[in-house]
Parts: structure tokens; C-alpha cells; sequence
């Protein structure tokens, strides 16, 4: 974990040297705990693995608006996943963003649009997972009035982890190096002063992992094996180019002005290449907090 | 007795003999369930417009503390000066769309900005266009008898002139319009007079301040 203590130390300098800056710090706090039914995204029903985690994630953003609707904000998140059985997978991942707004007007209700990159380090307790994680996002939104909000996001997403130790000759063994786009849309609700319902759809075309047993379909269609004991001495992850659409409907409830909390369901279908479909869905419970 | 004295005194005396006939009204407004309802805007409308004559518009302010406009609600005589001082760290840029005073100050800390004047009576909804889920409100009011409710759901019009009043209450999330509340009260047979009114409120859906899971990613 030497490069996230590293980064984590570099994130505390540049918060502490902007510290007396007239702009706006946002800290913000979220956990959450969900159930995926397919955490290795096998195919068939016998390779399936369930799992529960734990997650918590800490963000220090700062906003610096500088007039005609424009704003920066800078920034990092530290998080952690623990897993319930598959200790594994439990790892630690901090990031940088950079992301520059604009508002097309003035008020509550203006549209308003984004770019913005970030770089980030996760690091697993099976070490040939950890990965470096870079993204460019673009994101737009609207409010339509107090109860009616709707955004859409299209990123970018690129992950450069080392091969993987392999026995297969001739077979690429970076198999945790994924490139992948995607694109989100969400629409919120408000059904009442706390309560609100929201709804994400998500499509993504890219690389997929998933973990199997072995198969001569799935070695046959991939772009990279490798043994992936996380999930038992017998299991191989392979790398897949797949589609995968997806969606979330969750329903918040506002404790305070500075948190909530809430309850979600996802349900994700991915088509890989060879015929290799595979679903998972996960329920969870979300709470944030926002200084 | 000198001259100069003599004035002065006489003036005290009759200055005091107009207070001493100047009446109050104690006004408590409740929901439908018998809440106290906090926020709301009373005010007194003289019959006789001559009881509002002598009264000149003062200076206000609505601050700005935590990323919140304070007061929520703030009630102002016509022609009213209102600065918006800036207590955060932060820069805020309030503005308002509504029609009875659109105005925007652009983005600035501390004490910088130039005051408003409010010379239209009306609601006056304020955000900033930073922070999206700043709201406040400042009811213009046509006549200085104003007060507004606190947590009791209790205010006073102290100083009134007695003679006629309509009296009607504002609140941002009534159910009714404000006309609806009128009602005519004398004010001056008793030193202090009561009313309470009963208010439907509707949900007072906001702009969140913190971002959820199905939010966009950053503020």
C-alpha cells in the first residue's frame, strides 16, 4: 500500500497549502453495504459466487468558481471494500480529480455541463489486482423545477494493472487491464421534502472480466487469462470485450440537510463476446454525508 | 420655564402621549394540526394609508452563514436598503428572478457586495448560483406594521397607530394565496390585541445539499 500512502500524504500537502483560499471545501462522507449475487460475473450457475461488502469512501473537493458560470474543482477520494468472504478482493483506492463546470445561466434551473479526468490507485489484498485507473468524463444536467432533475454521463475508463503470473503459454496474462466506455443517464424525483426516487440506466461497451471456471467457449473469445485464486485454486478470470446494460432504482431519505440515506437496486446484464452473457444484481444500503 | 425647554418638554409629552395610545397585536399562526408554524410574514394594513406616512424605509441585511441564507425569511419596509454581507469563507453570487426585484451579485466574500434596494412590494426569492440549494425570501412589504413568526408560531406589531387594519399573513410554502388570509381588525379600543390564524402548508420541496448515490458525480 507504499503508493497510496504516498498519495494520500500528497493529497493532505495540497489540501493544507490551499487551506486559506477563499473557495469552497467540500468534504464529503458515504458507506454503503450491498449483496452482489454474481461478484465474478461467471456465466453459469455453478461458478456464480455471492458475496456481501462494506464500503466507505471520504472525498475532499475544492470548488473555485471564477464568474460567467464557471467553476474548478480539485480534489481526492480515499475508499475501502470489504468483503464478507472473499477477503481477497478487499482492497484500498485513492484518486485525484480534476473536473472544470459550466452553468448556462443563472439559478437552480440553468443546464449545466462538465469535463473532467481523474487518476486513481487501488490496491487489493491479492496483490496481482492492483490496478491504476484513469477516466475522462463528460456529464451534462438539468433541473426542471424542484422535483424533477435529469443528467447523462459518457466517460471513458482505462485500468493498467501488471500481467498476471500465468501457466498458459502463448495466452496474454493481462487479464486486469481493461479499457471501457460508458454512458449513464439518471433522472431523479422528489416525492416529498426528504424522500426522493431515482432512476440510472447505464449502456457500456468495453473489456469485462469474468471468473470461471475453465471453458474452451470462453478461453476460445478472450483476450487474456490468467489463474485467479481469489475465487478458488480451480477459477481463471478472463478478459472478454462485452456489452453491458444496466440499470439502478433507488429511493433516498434526507436524515438532515447534510445527509441521507437510502436503498438501491441494480441489476446488470453483460453480452461478451462468444456467447459469454452473464447478470448480476445488487441491492444495497447507501448513507451520505456532506459537510 | 425657558422657551427652548418648554418645546422639548411638550414635545416628550405629546411623543409619549402617542405611544401610550399607539396599540399591539399579538398574532399566533398554527397548521391544521395545531403547529406552530415559524417563518410567517404578518402584516398590518392600514385602512387610513395617513398611519404609514411617517414611517421611512430602514437598512437590512440577509447574511449568508454555512452555505444558508439568514433569516430564512426576511421581512422589509418598501424602499428598504438590504445589504448581503457573506459570513462564509466562501464566495457566494446571489441573485433573484422574481418580479418584484431581479437582481445579481456577481460572485464576492465578505462585505463587498453593494446593497439592494427593494422598492416593489412582493416575494422576493433569493438563490446563489454556486450553491444551488440556497433559498431565502424577503416579503417587500407595503406597510411598516410587519412582524414574523419564530419558533412559537407567535409575533408582535408593536407602535401601531390605532384605526383600521387588514391584516393577512405570507408564508413560502402556504397552501392559499395571501389575499385569502385577510381580515379586518381595530386596533387601539384595548392596549394590545390578539388574533391566530390556521395555515395549510404544502411540502417545501428543495434542492438537496448533499449528493446521493444516484446523483452526478461532483458538485
Amino acid at each position: 500500500m507504499r503508493p497510496i500512502r504516498a498519495s494520500l500524504s500528497a493529497l493532505l500537502v495540497f489540501c493544507a497549502a490551499t487551506h486559506t483560499a477563499r473557495s469552497d471545501w467540500i468534504l464529503a462522507a458515504s458507506a454503503a453495504l450491498n449483496h452482489d449475487n454474481n461478484v465474478g460475473n461467471a456465466e453459469n450457475t455453478a461458478s456464480m459466487v455471492a458475496d456481501s461488502r462494506a464500503e466507505a469512501n471520504v472525498s475532499l473537493l475544492r470548488q473555485m468558481p471564477f464568474g460567467d458560470g464557471f467553476s474548478l474543482t480539485a480534489g481526492g477520494d480515499l475508499s475501502g471494500q470489504l468483503y464478507d468472504h472473499l477477503s481477497g478482493l478487499n482492497n484500498a483506492s485513492i484518486d485525484g480529480m480534476l473536473a472544470l463546470k459550466k452553468k448556462w445561466g443563472l439559478g437552480a434551473f440553468a443546464p449545466w455541463s462538465r469535463v473532467g479526468i481523474s487518476v486513481g490507485r487501488v490496491e487489493y489484498d491479492d496483490r496481482y489486482r492492483d490496478a491504476t485507473l484513469y477516466s475522462a468524463a463528460l456529464e451534462a444536467g438539468k433541473r426542471l423545477n424542484e422535483r424533477w432533475n435529469f443528467w447523462a454521463k459518457y466517460a471513458f475508463e482505462l485500468r493498467s494493472a501488471a500481467p498476471a503470473e500465468s501457466d498458459i503459454y502463448g495466452v496474454s496474462s493481462d487479464v486486469f487491464s481493461q479499457r471501457g466506455q460508458s454512458f449513464k443517464v439518471g433522472v431523479q424525483y422528489s416525492l416529498s421534502e426528504r424522500m426522493s426516487l431515482s432512476f440510472g440506466s447505464l449502456w457500456r461497451y468495453g473489456d469485462v472480466i469474468s471468473t470461471t471456471q475453465p471453458g474452451a467457449d470462453i478461453f476460445a473469445n478472450s483476450k487474456a487469462v490468467a489463474p485467479d485464486p481469489t475465487f478458488g485454486p480451480d477459477a481463471y478470470a478472463y478478459r472478454l470485450a462485452g456489452t453491458t446494460i444496466g440499470g439502478r432504482l433507488g429511493l433516498e431519505y434526507s436524515l438532515t440537510a447534510h445527509s441521507l440515506i437510502g436503498f438501491g437496486f441494480q441489476r446488470l446484464d453483460t453480452h461478451a463476446r462468444g456467447g459469454n452473457n452473464y447478470g448480476d444484481s445488487m441491492p444495497e444500503l447507501t448513507w451520505n454525508y456532506q459537510f | 420655564m425657558k422657551p427652548k425647554r418648554f418645546t422639548a418638554t411638550l414635545g416628550l409629552v405629546l411623543g409619549c402621549a402617542a405611544l401610550a395610545h399607539s396599540a399591539e397585536l399579538h398574532v399566533t399562526v398554527k397548521d391544521h394540526k395545531g403547529k406552530n408554524i415559524e417563518d410567517a410574514v404578518v402584516l398590518a394594513v392600514p385602512v387610513d394609508p395617513r398611519n404609514a406616512q411617517r414611517f421611512r424605509p430602514p437598512q437590512d441585511a440577509v447574511d449568508q452563514v454555512d452555505k444558508q441564507f439568514v433569516p430564512y425569511v426576511k421581512p422589509v419596509f418598501v424602499g428598504s436598503t438590504v445589504r448581503f454581507p457573506n459570513s462564509d469563507n466562501i464566495r457566494h453570487q446571489v441573485y433573484s428572478f422574481s418580479p418584484a426585484k431581479k437582481f445579481e451579485l456577481p460572485l464576492y466574500g465578505g462585505t463587498n457586495a453593494p446593497p439592494v434596494i427593494f422598492d416593489k412590494p412582493g416575494v422576493v426569492v433569493l438563490g446563489c448560483n454556486i450553491h444551488d440549494w440556497m433559498i431565502g425570501y424577503i416579503y417587500v412589504s407595503e406597510t411598516p406594521f410587519f412582524a414574523k413568526t419564530g419558533p412559537l408560531g407567535t409575533a408582535s406589531i408593536t407602535d401601531i397607530p390605532p384605526g383600521d387594519y387588514i391584516v393577512r399573513i405570507w408564508h413560502p410554502n402556504m397552501d392559499r394565496a395571501e389575499e385569502t388570509t385577510s381580515r379586518q381588525v381595530a386596533l387601539g379600543a384595548e392596549p394590545v390585541a390578539s388574533a391566530e390564524w390556521q395555515l395549510g402548508l404544502k411540502a417545501g420541496i428543495r434542492v438537496r445539499r448533499v449528493s446521493g448515490a444516484a446523483s452526478p458525480s461532483y458538485p
